[in-house]
């Protein structure tokens, strides 16, 4: 038996979500698409490698802002959740730091 | 009030332990990715000419890559994620069918994807790309392989809970939270491929040996 | 329909009709005796369980290390093999690590933290029963590695094919707590993925299996204390009302959280290696060995917070009480605590000074170490500002706390001096390290958690330890350490390296090493002391009253030992130190009008939890047989993962169940001044 959630204020607050995420979902598919050309066009990979970022970030926040609801739900949940992903971060940069010697040869092994 | 008490009860910050309880896994499968995304990154930096391939010769992973396939999963797993916010806005309004087909969806999207993965790793190690014959092949395949897993396992929660919602006991406040904390769990997997698309797939076609590489031809034996 | 209860209240659980769960499974709610415990969710049974396997670890711990001081007590000794000269050393230092000390500050969160924040249990009862028993049994299967080392030794495999093909005959790990690539790991490829030529046998890979085990264990049950914390405290009770051990619970949760990933990543990449011919550490093929080193820092200095903030957290309840005080500078102290949690993720190269990282970088590991040193500081002068002016009672808990002041501060000079990278280049892998460590762990973490036990025994078992064996135990164990540890700083800076079997005569340090020897014996005695005391004062010793020190936090407003459903009627508090300033007249806490004749809520018990976690049994055997060659034993780890998975999903689809038990309809008015003079002994 089901407590059928239907009150009027849910059904128009989801409404208009669902209208949000269909908008989402092709924004998604075309920031996508347009990461898939930019790796082919003849332009600084630093550059390149800057808005691929850029735009996997505002892929990755729009998924949680919003299919993930959390712009919707306590603040609390957002900064838990930031706190391990600005960890994992600064413990991925720290790691690239420390492994800063390049170009080892690899005649020795390859 | 503890969640097996009485699933309604009032929590001092007013989020439901369970919901609470996935956003701190995810914080924590963070650095559980970030660690593993990492040391395929920085193996990346330290040898951009890649690995040696089935006939001898030194190979950039790009030339393995089939961009248009791991593009149509890439977008398949978004649409994925889309069907599950879906889901779970269903299951708020109580609309027991529309969830069902929705996470149906999700299901069937997430097997594609799942497939799409088996097919790029069957195609890489005959071309030479395996676990052991290169630190490549090591960090490509555990990092991705883990991704895989985790998708296989939100396969098997989505798939275990279809069939419970045809017992009856999924309705209701807390059927409605249970099947948000599954979504949650799968958008997650799903921003954590986000991450590893670029990271992994794209940044390989920023000049000839990837974006740590100057250009020079990759080393020969 | 449903997944509440409606049965009508009971007085007691015995009194409950049998109800099925969904599952068809009559639920264990009225079992006693064995299957009780088995079955229990409560966090306070939880708590007292991982309290006895925790100081049954302690103790084997203890005989590894007595045998290790007993092989080094004079030069040139052949006591020990080498070889088991280095499983001692790696299975003492991961035994205390991850099956002494976690689990007895697990204890201590279990027990404490709902009755300090006023709730009835965790927010997720099973999955606190879950890490339990995942962690009986990764500590079990960790153990039975020495189990196949004695039997390999006496000979009891020689007959068995895949006995004698093996190449590395170690059974019980031998590479240390850290178990270093490219020693645990594989060099060169070989044909096929299970014969990778490694650098040791079995025993690494039952390293590398129970600590990941014991990780998931720990992970589990931080994710349920910080939801708790946050979700469940009592009305009025801020978070800035709540005792500062509880905030290190959370503070220690979020450092396991976040940090445990980091060596389940290392050990999935080191068993990848070992298992299927992965290179991610292997030089020949261009691993990085130092990779495993970054990996496990990253999770191996966050590790030792983790460790030693429940201790603080600890000391920070006992100082108030015995100095008849409030603590001075609670929010100061509160934001150490915090500052050391997210600074400890940020100084784990600290360990790695001497393998060439580059200036730049061991110049800011050096700082940021350096750094870590202020806010424990702060907390050190916090605790005097709580002592200094008080009325100082030296009742046990209070004599051990106060040897944490000093023991915890003399480590942490020796930790300073190795913050300096060019000194630790001479410190690095001598036994000043052995010393620095010690002298935190033992005469920090060991003499906080005791001071714990005493303090906090009574209200668990109500019953009162003996205070003077309990003097006498403490003055041997702080007689003992001091003896064993002391002389370990001249030892290492004279020179002796860690690590190894045994050291020829003639560098003057024969002398020192036999009084090191002398002092863990005496270490040894006093610690079997305490903890047999405890165990037989559970049974046998002296009741007495709720309130015996005059507490300060809510737990010692209830009777002893606490009822099961914590508190009668759900408390209202109105400050910190509720509990105190209600005694002394002013009223802090009232309470709110539930229990009573209407009952209230308690979790079912279950079967579930072990079940789930008896996979990780499975698993446990599995994956080291998977490399001794064993004909079918990948079988075995499949079979531990369906466990797993199934006793999941039983769990899930039991259902939560519970039923309403009835409550004494009047609070226990919490004793005006304690009814045991404080002092008495």
């Amino acid at each position: 038996m089901s407590e059928a959630v239907l009150d009027p204020k849910t059904l128009a607050v989801e409404t208009e979500r669902y209208h949000h995420f269909i908008t989402l979902a092709l924004w998604l598919a075309a920031i996508t698409g347009v990461e898939i050309v930019l790796i082919f066009l003849p332009v600084s990979p630093v550059v390149i490698l800057t808005v691929l970022s850029l735009l996997s970030a505002i892929k990755f926040f729009a998924v949680i802002l919003w299919f993930m609801h959390l712009i919707y739900d306590a603040r609390l949940l957002f900064w838990l959740f930031f706190a391990g992903l600005a960890l994992a971060f600064a413990t991925f940069a720290a790691m690239i730091i420390l492994f800063s010697v390049d170009r080892i040869d690899t005649k020795w092994f390859a | 009030m503890s969640q097996d008490a009485a699933p309604h009860a009032p929590t001092s910050t007013g989020i439901d332990h369970k919901k609470l309880i996935m956003w701190l896994f995810l914080a924590s499968d963070c650095m559980f990715f970030g660690t593993l995304i990492s040391t395929h990154l920085l193996y990346r930096k330290l040898y951009p000419t890649g690995f040696t391939d089935a006939a001898g010769h030194q190979q950039f992973i790009q030339n393995l890559f089939n961009i248009e396939l791991t593009s149509f999963s890439t977008f398949i797993l978004l649409m994925s994620s889309f069907l599950m916010a879906l889901a779970v806005s269903a299951m708020h309004k109580g609309e027991l069918k529309s969830f069902r087909r929705n996470v149906l969806g999700v299901i069937f999207f997430g097997l594609i994807f799942l497939g799409c993965q088996v097919y790029e790793f069957t195609h890489f190690f005959h071309q030479g790309l395996t676990i052991q014959n290169s630190v490549l092949g090591s960090t490509f395949y555990v990092l991705t392989g883990t991704h895989g897993t985790h998708v296989a396992i939100g396969i098997l929660w989505l798939v275990l809970m279809y069939f419970y919602s045809f017992t009856g006991k999924l309705g209701g406040h807390v059927g409605a939270l249970d099947v948000e904390v599954a979504g949650l769990y799968w958008h997650f997997v799903d921003i954590v491929w986000i991450i590893i698309f670029t990271a992994v797939y794209l940044v390989e076609y920023l000049g000839p040996s990837g974006i740590w590489g100057d250009g020079l031809p990759a080393v020969t034996k | 329909m449903s997944h509440d209860t409606h049965h009508a209240p009971v007085a007691s659980k015995l009194d409950l009709a049998p109800e099925r769960s969904d599952l068809g499974f009559y639920r264990p709610d009225r079992t006693t005796g064995l299957f009780d415990w088995l079955t229990t969710v409560d966090h306070k049974k939880i708590g007292v369980l991982y309290g006895a396997f925790a100081m049954l670890y302690f103790l084997i711990g203890g005989v590894e290390a007595l045998a290790i001081r007993t092989q080094l007590a004079r030069p040139d000794q052949t006591i020990v093999t080498a070889r088991m000269y280095n499983q001692l050393f790696t299975m003492h230092g991961t035994t205390m690590i991850f099956l002494g000390v976690m689990p007895l500050s697990a204890a201590f969160f279990n027990f404490l933290v709902p009755l300090q924040i006023g709730a009835r249990d965790v927010a997720f009862p099973r999955l606190n029963a879950f890490s339990l028993w995942a962690f009986v049994f990764g500590a079990f299967v960790l153990n039975a590695s020495w189990l196949f080392e004695f039997a390999h030794l006496a000979g009891w495999f020689d007959g068995f094919a895949w006995h004698q093909a093996l190449v590395y005959t170690d059974f019980a790990p031998a590479n240390g707590w850290f178990s270093y690539a490219p020693l645990s790991g594989t060099f060169g490829q070989a044909n096929a993925a299970l014969q990778a030529p490694r650098f040791t046998g079995v025993g690494t890979d039952f390293w590398i299996i129970g600590i990941q085990i014991l990780g998931i264990a720990s992970l589990a049950a931080s994710f349920n204390f910080i939801c708790t914390i946050i979700n469940m405290r009592a009305k009025g009770m801020t978070m800035m009302r709540l005792p500062v051990f509880t905030w290190m619970t959370l503070f220690t949760s979020f450092l396991i959280i976040l940090a445990f990933p980091a060596i389940t990543v290392a050990l999935i990449e080191l068993m990848f290696d070992r298992q299927f011919g992965a290179n991610f550490f292997n030089p020949s093929a261009g691993g990085q060995p130092v990779l495993w080193q970054h990996l496990f820092w990253i999770f191996g200095h966050p590790e030792v917070y983790i460790l030693v903030l429940p201790a603080m957290g600890i000391v920070s309840e006992i100082l108030p009480t015995f100095s008849g005080k409030a603590l001075f500078g609670y929010p100061i102290i509160v934001f150490s605590g915090a500052v050391i949690a997210f600074l400890g993720f940020a100084v784990w190269s600290h360990h790695m000074f001497t393998t060439g990282l580059g200036p730049v970088p061991t110049a800011a590991f050096a700082l940021l170490t350096m750094a870590i040193a202020v806010p424990t500081g702060v907390k050190i002068f916090n605790w005097m500002g709580t002592i200094w002016g008080g009325r100082v009672r030296f009742t046990p808990p209070m004599v051990l706390a106060l040897g944490f002041i000093w023991m915890f501060m003399c480590g942490g000079f020796s930790g300073v001096m190795h913050s300096s990278a060019p000194a630790d280049s001479q410190q690095q892998d001598s036994y000043f390290v052995i010393a620095h460590f010690h002298y935190v762990l033992l005469g920090g973490v060991l003499l906080g958690l005791m001071g714990g036990l005493y303090f906090w025994f009574p209200k668990i078992f109500g019953r009162m330890p003996n205070a003077t064996v309990a003097y006498v135990a403490s003055g041997l164990v702080i007689l003992g350490f001091n003896l064993a540890f002391g002389p370990m700083h001249y030892l290492g800076l004279a020179g002796q390296p860690r690590r190894t079997h045994t050291y020829h005569a003639g560098n003057g340090w024969e002398d020192w090493n036999l009084v090191a020897t002398i002092g863990a014996f005496i270490l040894g005695i006093g610690v079997f002391t305490a903890f047999a005391n405890l165990v037989w004062t559970a049974f046998k010793g002296k009741p007495c009253s709720s309130d015996p020190w005059d507490g300060r936090t809510l737990e010692w407003s209830l009777p002893s030992p606490v009822p099961e459903y914590n508190f009668a009627q759900s408390p209202v508090v109105a400050t910190r130190d509720a509990f105190t300033e209600h005694k002394h007249g002013a009223k802090r806490i009232s309470y709110e009008a539930d229990g009573g004749e209407a009952g209230i809520h308690m979790p079912s018990q279950s079967w579930m939890p072990m079940l789930a976690a008896a996979g990780f049994l499975f698993i446990g055997f599995g994956m080291p047989m998977m490399s001794m060659g064993v004909p079918h034993a990948g079988w075995l780890v499949i079979t531990g993962i369906l466990v797993l998975f199934v006793g999941i999903w039983l769990w899930a689809v039991e259902g939560p169940g519970g039923y309403m038990l009835k409550t004494p309809s009047v609070a226990p008015a919490p004793a005006a001044t304690p009814s045991v003079a404080p002092s008495a002994h």
